[in-house]
């Protein structure tokens, strides 16, 4: 049993010629209180790329600052922000509050909104054969409070946060920096924006769960599932038993700040690097919360376009199910080098090593699934075997940064940067490309340029692999992160990192012309404008499906033996 | 001009990603062997004057690829366990998954390949691609426990400590052992940039200066040869020790000390900068070993004043009264006080008097 | 046909709940960083924003047991509702786990911080703790005994004695009451103050985020025995009511945690107020 099953889905369901009778809400209900997934899908995509362009020109103004050693643009960049006259602690200040923003934006409003506010509502009610999601009400308020976590992120930096505007603690907020180090009320902004936006993650992870569980069509077992919503669960649940941690280190920040607690204060006992643990049990699977969705993208993409099944269903589902357990225990590899004890040090050295085996099964699984294929290389298809090899990139620079002892040497270099980009940056980023082309006709209705996605992949891959594989040289001759400024020495990599970012920056405005070109001309889209390879229940349904799907449920089949 | 060149050092990138594991070994092979003979004879007479930095080593190289130059035992094996054992089962990993992707899209488009198999499954493979990387990781794994097992390796009894303790935005360094004088190191300031600590002097201005962004007014002097415990701490925020080229790097937490030990082979200058995000100038608060033979950090100790060497009893050769007059430009001397030690001559002279009736 | 829904699961109206739910929030925690900063505003914007909240979350349940009584809660929603009930609680668990990680960080290990607590549990400045076999003890029968009375309340409610279900519901509530009063008296008279060590620190935020959830947990219990007068739950339908009883065995759980490691273990052997 249990082959991909998608294949044999069979939708019952009679919905051509009827879209006319979707009534839909006027304009401020079907958008400010909108409880339809496909809706709320669509606003989380298009915040996700606001934020997108926002954290992106972000990384722009460091780039343009790290081009030559010195500081050259900050003390502009401090007047944009609305400050007078600034003097030289609050001109560096500004480079602090530039990658804490950038970090925060990508991570928290960028890659999980798109994932799985964005992704995530599309597709996983569509997969399993539901109408909707379990709490469509409740979904929308996720939405809403991504939105104000993002509004309040954005109001810390015009207001004091120590020795300039704005917060300046770095993505991970780390004690006492963020508490007897930044008076003022920017950070407290900030750490209102983690809870307001995690709240509305841990709603949208109960939706998930409880959809995914009870909302499945007659016939979809567990293991008949697409790969992607198996991604989404486990995601969920990652988001489910971590973010709450994380709340409640960020109230201690909260209280240390403001109430006279000492949870990270040593004057009363307490310890900065209890803050690092609590965030650290969240951080990890936050990364994972990432990139899973991601791997469930490219496990979709890939098998569409062999034309085949994908290799090995169930261990590439139980394969995500131990990165996400496993995902758990591993989280003080950001800690190497904070003093912890040797046996610690072994066994997070040791535990961390553990998770490249069931995602070295994810890897092979792909390129398994693809052998024996009959390949078409569309536009998501390239950027899903971009994704496989980027992705690999990283992962293996992350096996490097696992050993306890060599970590000692690269903690807090450029070397972590480049591996975090890799994973991030070039995977997690060109799996939501490979996500949107594959997609986008769908949820459209027009089709966009496969000439114009081919040519932005190419220069993206380029551009990208031009900023951050030189980090990796730089990480390695010991660059440390977040400077602003730097010995001579580094200046030739890092030139070479932002003529990157300029190529990488023009690949946007061929994406950019793309969406433009699908509105304005391009053709109309078919119900499975993929072909035979597009196998899940979504391309049963109209492009864009009916503002009501399933009305009555599809039934699968049970799936014939081979 | 910029492309050119950076398309000249993208290709050197590319080849050295291939050689790079192992020429870095025989490289750094050859180097120990010659390490011997660098190290400047130690002086009769203590008179200290620091020491010249040898460009591009302790300190990173332009346009460099690979780890500093290491200048530790452990250094040595850890760079070992990186460029002989991470780097080249990583950089297979990496291209073989690359070459079946390029297999693939050769042999299985659908010009190629019409038809697709239906292939789901294939229990033995799976095996294979869970096991293998075990194995490999388990490679990994014993050589890097090993080396953090040595990290940990506590000092012996008799080590000298020197207490290091993190600032916004400088470091201080505290001479428990040797009258508990303490140093107060603040980055030079930059030619052409604002001022950063206020009243330092500009880096080049001393022959002995060494590279922007990483020289220091006053270095971390400890002897070469033996191990020194370092315990580091923080009085603000956490910043962190780090010393790539010695395989150093422990966070100074406020509240905490993080003991480790420090060995340097080789007499010789070597920068760190601080690893921690600490605030608006964590980018300049950069970190100077200086490593000298015993004599000559007697001599430096004794440039301090209330600095004492071995308890109370003085060796010989550190023959105390005028000694330090002697020296071609004294050392500007440590004082608490970051801003006095700036004040030029004047101070320099005033300190090394000091240091001469401390006696 | 189009347009006409064939299965069991509830697809919703647009509702503005969400969005002004979202507007109280941020109003409320802007507010709070006006207070605590004592800028203009600080004493008055979270006020307005808890009263958005509040305002928002009352229409919020409103329709959700409007549409209860519309029938719209089919079997598979009621299942819907367990499920993210228990996963909801599920979360707050972890939250918990966040609070222990800090007592157990400062209490199992007081030696790293050996200076500012004098290397030993409680802290050096903590002249004396609550004796927990007092009132802490009082309080924990309390909660113990709302537990098996709110069970009262369910089994009266599944055996259609629905004036069992009023009376063990107002003993619960009286019962839950009478616990935050207790805890109130408890933390003006602990003989140690809020912030300046980890002692302090630690018991007040964590049994204080436990007192929050009792008081929300009462809440839950008020709005059912209001319901319960108004006719509402059936012996076959009343997930509220079940929901509001998961939740208050969960708070008395934690409570229990609480009570055995902040209390009876976390001051052990030492004088006692
Ligand atoms: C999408 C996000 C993502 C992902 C997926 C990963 C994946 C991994 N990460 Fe990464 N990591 C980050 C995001 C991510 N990381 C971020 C954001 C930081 C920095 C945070 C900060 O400080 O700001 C970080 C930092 C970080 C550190 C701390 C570095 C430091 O600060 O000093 C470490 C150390 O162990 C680490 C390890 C790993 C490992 C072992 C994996 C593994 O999961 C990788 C597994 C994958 C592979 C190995 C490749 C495929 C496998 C095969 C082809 C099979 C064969 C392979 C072998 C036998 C090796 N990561
Ligand atoms: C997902 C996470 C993510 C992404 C995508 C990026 C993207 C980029 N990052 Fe970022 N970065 C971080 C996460 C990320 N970063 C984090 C966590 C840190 C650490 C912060 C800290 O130290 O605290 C960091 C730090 C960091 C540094 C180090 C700063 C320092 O230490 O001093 C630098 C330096 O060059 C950098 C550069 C860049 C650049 C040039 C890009 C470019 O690739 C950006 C180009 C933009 C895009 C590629 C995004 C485009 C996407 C969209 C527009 C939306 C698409 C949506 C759909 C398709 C639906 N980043
Ligand atoms: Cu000190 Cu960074
Ligand atoms: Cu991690």
């Amino acid at each position: 049993m249990a082959t991909t099953a998608p294949e044999h889905f069979q939708g019952h369901v009679d919905h051509h010629g009827h879209a006319d009778h979707d009534h839909k809400p006027s304009f401020f209900a079907r958008w400010f209180m909108s409880t339809n997934h496909k809706d709320i899908g669509t606003m989380y995509l298009i915040f996700a790329i606001i934020a997108g362009i926002i954290g992106g020109l972000f990384s722009g103004m460091m780039r343009v600052e790290l081009a030559e050693p010195g500081i050259q643009y900050l003390d502009i960049f401090a007047r944009w922000f609305g400050a007078t006259n600034p003097d030289f602690n609050s001109t560096l200040h500004v480079w602090n509050v530039l990658i804490t923003a950038h970090g925060l934006i990508m991570v928290f409003f960028m890659v999980m909104p798109a994932m799985i506010g964005g992704f995530g509502n599309w597709f996983v009610p569509l997969m399993i054969g539901a109408p909707d999601m379990a709490f469509p009400r409740m979904n929308n308020i996720s939405f809403w409070l991504t939105v104000a976590g993002f509004i309040s992120l954005l109001c810390s930096a015009f207001v004091p946060g120590g020795t300039g505007l704005g917060a300046g603690t770095g993505w991970t907020v780390y004690a006492p920096l963020s508490t007897s180090g930044s008076p003022g009320p920017a950070v407290d902004f900030g750490i209102f924006a983690l809870h307001l936006s995690g709240a509305g993650s841990i709603m949208g992870a109960i939706n998930f769960i409880t959809t995914i569980f009870n909302m499945r069509a007659p016939g979809m077992t567990m293991h008949k599932m697409p790969l992607f919503v198996w991604s989404m669960l486990v995601t969920a649940f990652l988001l489910l038993l971590s973010l709450p941690v994380l709340a409640a280190a960020i109230t201690m920040l909260l209280t240390d700040r403001n109430f006279g607690t000492t949870f990270f204060d040593p004057s009363g006992g307490g310890d900065p690097v209890l803050y690092q643990h609590l965030f650290w049990f969240f951080g990890h699977p936050e990364v994972y919360i990432m990139i899973l969705p991601g791997f469930g993208i490219i496990s979709q993409i890939v098998s569409t376009f062999s034309k085949k099944p994908v290799f090995g269903y169930l261990g590439m589902a139980y394969a995500m199910v131990a990165i996400g357990v496993v995902g758990f225990i591993v989280w003080a590899h950001h800690m190497y080098a904070t003093g912890m004890s040797v046996n610690t040090k072994m066994y997070f050295t040791a535990a961390t090593m553990v998770i490249a085996v069931p995602t070295g099964v994810k890897i092979f699984s792909w390129i398994a699934t693809m052998w024996g294929g009959s390949l078409e290389f569309k536009s998501p298809m390239v950027w899903a075997l971009g994704f496989i090899f980027l992705f690999t990139v990283g992962g293996v620079t992350g096996v490097v940064l696992a050993n306890g002892g060599v970590d000692d040497v690269l903690h807090d270099t450029y070397y972590v940067v480049a591996h975090f980009h890799y994973v991030l940056s070039l995977g997690a980023v060109t799996a939501l490309f490979a996500g949107f082309y594959y997609w986008f006709p769908k949820m459209s209705g027009r089709m966009h340029s496969e000439f114009l996605a081919h040519v932005h992949f190419w220069i993206f891959f380029v551009g990208v692999n031009m900023i951050f594989f030189p980090m990796h040289f730089l990480g390695l001759q010991g660059m440390p992160r977040r400077y602003p400024d730097y010995a001579e020495a580094y200046q030739h990599w890092n030139h070479v990192a932002t003529i990157g970012y300029m190529v990488m920056a023009s690949s946007l405005v061929i994406w950019f012309i793309n969406i433009a070109y699908a509105f304005l001309a391009g053709r109309k889209a078919e119900d499975s404008y993929w072909g035979e390879g597009a196998t899940t229940l979504e391309w049963t349904l109209t492009s864009p499906p009916p503002f009501h799907q399933f009305e009555t449920l599809p039934v699968i089949e049970e799936a014939a033996h081979h | 001009m910029i492309l050119g060149k950076t398309v000249r050092t993208l290709g050197e990138a590319a080849k050295a990603l291939g050689l790079y594991s192992v020429a870095a070994m025989a490289f750094s092979s050859s180097l120990a062997a010659s390490s011997a003979i660098a190290a400047p004879a130690p002086e009769a007479v203590a008179s200290y004057t620091p020491m010249k930095p040898t460009p591009g080593i302790g300190m990173p190289v332009e346009g460099g690829i690979g780890l500093q130059q290491q200048f530790s035992k452990l250094g040595e094996y850890g760079e070992w366990i990186h460029d002989g054992v991470l780097m080249p089962i990583i950089t297979v990993i990496t291209l073989f998954v690359l070459l079946l992707l390029v297999i693939i899209a050769v042999r299985y488009n659908r010009r190629t390949n019409p038809v697709a198999s239906k292939t789901s499954h294939n229990t033995i493979l799976e095996v294979v691609w869970t096991l293998v990387p075990v194995l490999i990781l388990i490679g990994i794994a014993v050589p890097s426990i090993d080396l953090i097992a040595k990290q940990y390796k506590p000092a012996p009894k008799g080590a000298l400590t020197i207490k290091v303790t993190g600032n916004q935005w400088f470091w201080t360094y505290g001479y428990p052992d040797n009258g508990d004088f303490e140093v107060v190191s603040n980055m030079l300031n930059l030619p052409g940039q604002p001022t950063i600590n206020n009243g330092v002097r500009e880096v080049g201005s001393k022959p002995w200066d060494g590279p922007s962004h990483l020289e220091v007014d006053n270095r971390m002097v400890v002897p070469v040869g033996e191990p020194v415990r370092l315990q580091i701490t923080a009085a603000d925020v956490i910043h962190s020790f780090a010393v790539p080229s010695l395989w150093f790097k422990l966070d100074a937490v406020p509240g905490r000390i993080n003991e480790k030990v420090l060995f340097v082979e080789k007499p010789g200058v070597y920068y760190g900068q601080c690893s921690e995000l600490c605030g608006a100038k964590h980018g300049y608060m950069p970190i100077a070993v200086e490593a000298l033979p015993r004599a000559q950090y007697d001599a430096w100790v004794l440039t301090h004043a209330g600095g004492v060497i071995d308890g109370q009893a003085q060796p010989a050769a550190a023959a105390p009264a005028g000694a330090p007059a002697t020296g071609a430009e004294p050392a500007p001397a440590a004082s608490a006080d970051p801003g006095a030690a700036a004040t030029g001559e004047a101070t320099e002279a005033a300190a090394s008097t000091a240091a001469a009736s401390a006696e | 046909m189009a347009g006409t829904k064939n299965h069991d699961y509830h697809i919703l109206p647009p509702d503005i709940a969400p969005l002004a739910t979202t507007i109280g929030a941020l109003t409320f925690t802007s507010g709070m960083v006006l207070f605590m900063h004592d800028m203009a505003g600080g004493k008055f914007v979270p006020w307005l924003g808890l009263a958005i909240l509040i305002a928002s979350m009352f229409m919020w349940f409103s329709k959700i047991i409007k549409e209860a009584h519309a029938g719209d809660h089919t079997p598979v929603v009621q299942l819907h509702q367990r499920y993210g009930m228990i996963l909801f609680i599920a979360s707050e668990v972890m939250f918990f786990v966040g609070w222990f990680w800090a007592f157990f960080d400062f209490s199992l290990f007081p030696s790293t911080l050996a200076e500012a607590v004098g290397g030993q549990w409680p802290p050096k400045a903590v002249e004396a703790v609550m004796d927990p076999f007092d009132l802490p003890l009082l309080n924990t029968l309390i909660l113990l005994c709302s537990g098996t009375t709110v069970t009262w309340a369910h089994h009266s409610l599944i055996h259609g004695d629905r004036d069992g279900l009023k009376k063990g519901l107002w003993a619960t509530i009286l019962l839950g009451v009478l616990f935050s009063c207790i805890q109130a008296y408890e933390y003006i008279h602990a003989p140690f103050p809020f912030g300046q060590n980890t002692y302090g620190s630690a018991f007040y935020m964590a049994t204080g985020f436990h007192g929050f959830h009792v008081i929300v947990g009462t809440i839950m219990l008020i709005v059912c025995l209001k319901r319960a007068y108004n006719g509402d739950f059936t012996p076959r339908q009343h997930f509220g009511f079940e929901a509001a009883a998961w939740y208050w065995h969960f708070v008395d759980v934690v409570w229990l945690f609480l009570f055995m490691a902040v209390y009876v273990w976390g001051g052990w052997g030492y004088p006692t107020h």
